[in-house]
C-alpha cells in the first residue's frame, strides 16, 4: 500500500547570529545551510499494518509523513501510496487517505463537530446512508455520541481528539497517517485512543503510519517500527527484535521477605550485569540474558523471596540508547 | 455541482457561526455604514469644486462610489476573510489539511469562510447602488446595465485574484504582513475613477496592474457607446490573472515546507 524508495528531502534554512547585531547583518547577508530532513529512505507498508516511526525531534518522521500524504514535495526519490504519486495530489488518492495531526485541528472551532462531519460528507462525496453508518460506528467506538452537538471549542482535549479521529476516518481511508495522535492527552484519553486505533485496525484493516514521542503508543500499537536518525532509516523491523538485539540485559526484581536481614550483598551475583537497587525489601539486578535463569535460582537460594519478576528493559530506554549511538556505526 | 453543494455548506456554516457573535455582527454593519457615508460625502465635496472628475459628472461619480461599495462588499463577504488567513496558514503549516482533501485547495481556501456579518453590508451597498442609478438623469439601457453587472462581477473576481497573487510569495518569504499591506495599498488604486489617470499610469492600471478594471470599467459600461472593447478587455485580463494565479499557486505549493511538529 505504501512503497518508498530512496526518498530524500532537503530544506534550505537561514542562519542568523543571535541579538540585534545578528539581525542587522542578516538583513544584508544571510548564511544559508541545507538541512537534510530525509536521506534515501526506503519503506514498505502493507494493508492492516501499523508501522511506528520512531526518532528524536528533527529525525524526519513528520517530514516523511507529510511527503507521503502529498503535502510536501521531496527533493529526490520515489514514493507510491495506493499506486499514486502522493505529491501529484490526485483526488482519487486524497479520497483514500487520512491525516491526523495531534497538534493541529481540522474541525471548525466555533461549530459543533456534527456540522463539521456534514461538511466532510460533501467533501468526500460520501453517500448519506454510508455516512450515517460510519458516524454511528465511530461515535459508538469512541463514546462521544452525546458531544456531537457541542461546539468544538467547548470540548475537552481528549474529546476533541476523538472528534478529529472521526473526522479523519469517516470516509473509510485505506491509508492513515497519524502524527502524534495522543500528544498532550491525559493517560486515560491516551489509552482510549490506542484501544480505538487497535479496534479500528481490526475492523477495517487500513495501513497506518504512526509517529509518536510516547513509547507506550509505539509499544501498544506497532508490531513493526522504523527508527529514523537525522533523516536516515537506521532500523526497520519488529519491535521485539529491537528489544532482543539492543537490550542484552533483562531486569530481575526480587521483593524480599522481612526476615531477609538487611540489604543483600549481591555484587557477585550480577556477573556481566550490575546491581540497580539493593535495600532490605528489594533487590533489582540488570542481568545478561543468558544468565537470567541461573541468577534467579541463586537469588531464590540465598534470600527469602516473596515475589520475583523478570522484565525487559523499558523500550524507550533501549531506543534512546540507539539514538545516542550517534556517529557510531548504524545498527 | 459538487462544488456548488460544497459552497452551500460553507454558506450554512458561516451564517450559523456569524450569528453566534451578535455584537461583532452589528459592529461591522455600523463600521461599513460609516465608511459608505464618508466616501459619498468625499466625492460630493470634490464636486463642489469641479463639475467633472476624471470626465464624470456628480451623478456618474455617485454611481462609481456606489459600485465601489458593492465591489468592496462582495470582496469583504466572499473572499477577504479567507485571504486574510492564507499567509497565517502557510506559516503555521495549517495548509496541510487543505492539501489532503479531495477538493481544489484553491477553491477551499478562497471560499470556505463566507463573512456572513458583511452580507448585510452587501445588501446595503446594493441599495445605495440602486438609489444612485435611479437618480441618474440620463437613460441607462438594460443591455448596458447587464454588462455593468457582469463587469462588476468580473471586477470582484479580478480584485480577489490580484490580492491572492500578492500573497503567494509567502511560500518563500514566510512573512505575510508586508505582502498584505502591499496588496491593500495597491487596491486603493481602484477606489478613484480611472479617468483621473493619464498616459503611462493609465496604461499600467488597465494592463499590468489592472486595478482600473475593478470598478471604473464596469461604470464606464453604463455610459459607453460601444460595450464590446470593455467586455473583451475585462474578460481577457481576468482570464490572464486567473491563469497567472494558478501557475503561481502551483509553484508555491512546490516550495511549501509546512511547519515542524
Amino acid at each position: 500500500m505504501i512503497r518508498v524508495r530512496q526518498l530524500s528531502k532537503q530544506y534550505t534554512v537561514h542562519e542568523k547570529e543571535p541579538g540585534l547585531r545578528g539581525s542587522l547583518k542578516a538583513l544584508f547577508r544571510r548564511r544559508r545551510t541545507v538541512k537534510q530532513a530525509l536521506r534515501s529512505v526506503d519503506l514498505d507498508v502493507a494493508e492492516g499494518e501499523i508501522v511506528g516511526l520512531v526518532g528524536p525531534n528533527g529525525a524526519g518522521k513528520t517530514t516523511l509523513v507529510k511527503v507521503l500524504a502529498g503535502i510536501v514535495h521531496p527533493s529526490a526519490g520515489e514514493a507510491r501510496v495506493l499506486g499514486a504519486v502522493p505529491w501529484e495530489r490526485s483526488n482519487e488518492f486524497r479520497r483514500q487517505i487520512a491525516l491526523i495531526m495531534g497538534q493541529k485541528a481540522q474541525l471548525w472551532w466555533d461549530l459543533p463537530a456534527g456540522d463539521g462531519f456534514l461538511l466532510l460528507r460533501e467533501i468526500y462525496g460520501i453517500e448519506r446512508g454510508r455516512h450515517a453508518r460510519n458516524l454511528g460506528e465511530l461515535c459508538e467506538m469512541l463514546g462521544v455520541k452525546a458531544e456531537l452537538k457541542v461546539p468544538v471549542r467547548r470540548l475537552s482535549l481528549g474529546e476533541r481528539m476523538k472528534m478529529e479521529l472521526i473526522a479523519a476516518l469517516l470516509h473509510e481511508p485505506r491509508v492513515v497517517f497519524l502524527d502524534e495522535p495522543t500528544i498532550g492527552l491525559d493517560l486515560t484519553a491516551q489509552r482510549a485512543i490506542r484501544d480505538f486505533l487497535l479496534a479500528y485496525r481490526e475492523r477495517h484493516r487500513p495501513a497506518m503510519l504512526l509517529t509518536s514521542h510516547y513509547m507506550e503508543d509505539i509499544e501498544r500499537l506497532c508490531e513493526r517500527i522504523v527508527i529514523l536518525r537525522e533523516g536516515e532509516r537506521i532500523y526497520d523491523g519488529s519491535l521485539r527484535e529491537v528489544v532482543r538485539r539492543y537490550a542484552p540485559h533483562r531486569v530481575l526484581t526480587a521483593h524480599l521477605a522481612p526476615d531477609a536481614g538487611g540489604a543483600p550483598d549481591a555484587a557477585g551475583l550480577a556477573a556481566g550485569g550490575r546491581v540497580l537497587e539493593s535495600t532490605a525489601a528489594l533487590l533489582r539486578l540488570s542481568v545478561p540474558r543468558d544468565r537470567v535463569a541461573t541468577t534467579a535460582a541463586e537469588v531464590l537460594r540465598r534470600w527469602p523471596v516473596r515475589d520475583l519478576s523478570i522484565d525487559e528493559e523499558d523500550v524507550g530506554t533501549i531506543i534512546e540508547r540507539i539514538f545516542r549511538a550517534r556517529g557510531e556505526e548504524a545498527p | 455541482m459538487r462544488y456548488l453543494r460544497l459552497y452551500a455548506c460553507f454558506l450554512r456554516f458561516s451564517f450559523s457561526r456569524a450569528l453566534e457573535f451578535r455584537l461583532d455582527f452589528w459592529f461591522r454593519v455600523g463600521m461599513d455604514t460609516l465608511w459608505y457615508a464618508a466616501h459619498l460625502a468625499f466625492f460630493t465635496l470634490l464636486h463642489e469644486h469641479t463639475d467633472l472628475l476624471g470626465g464624470w459628472t456628480v451623478d456618474q461619480t455617485r454611481i462609481f462610489a456606489a459600485a465601489l461599495f458593492v465591489s468592496d462588499a462582495i470582496n469583504m463577504t466572499v473572499f477577504s476573510n479567507n485571504l486574510w488567513w492564507f499567509p497565517i496558514f502557510v506559516n503555521r503549516g495549517d495548509l496541510d489539511y487543505y492539501l489532503v482533501r479531495p477538493v481544489s485547495p484553491l477553491f477551499f481556501l478562497s471560499l470556505r469562510d463566507f463573512a456572513a456579518n458583511s452580507f448585510v453590508n452587501l445588501l446595503l451597498a446594493l441599495g445605495i447602488l440602486g438609489w444612485a442609478l435611479a437618480r441618474y438623469p440620463g437613460p441607462i439601457g438594460p443591455g448596458a446595465l447587464g454588462v455593468f453587472l457582469l463587469l462588476l462581477g468580473l471586477g470582484a473576481f479580478l480584485q480577489y485574484a490580484l490580492h491572492f497573487l500578492c500573497l503567494i510569495p509567502v511560500f518563500w518569504m514566510h512573512q505575510g504582513r508586508g505582502l498584505m499591506e502591499v496588496s491593500w495599498s495597491a487596491q486603493r488604486l481602484a477606489s478613484q475613477p480611472d479617468g483621473i489617470y493619464r498616459g503611462w499610469a493609465r496604461r499600467v492600471l488597465t494592463s499590468l496592474l489592472p486595478y482600473a478594471l475593478i470598478v471604473s470599467f464596469p461604470v464606464r459600461a453604463l455610459f459607453a457607446a460601444d460595450l464590446g472593447p470593455l467586455l473583451a478587455h475585462s474578460l481577457l485580463v481576468c482570464l490572464g490573472a486567473f491563469a497567472l494565479l494558478v501557475a503561481a499557486w502551483r509553484r508555491g505549493l512546490k516550495a511549501y515546507s509546512s511547519a515542524s511538529s
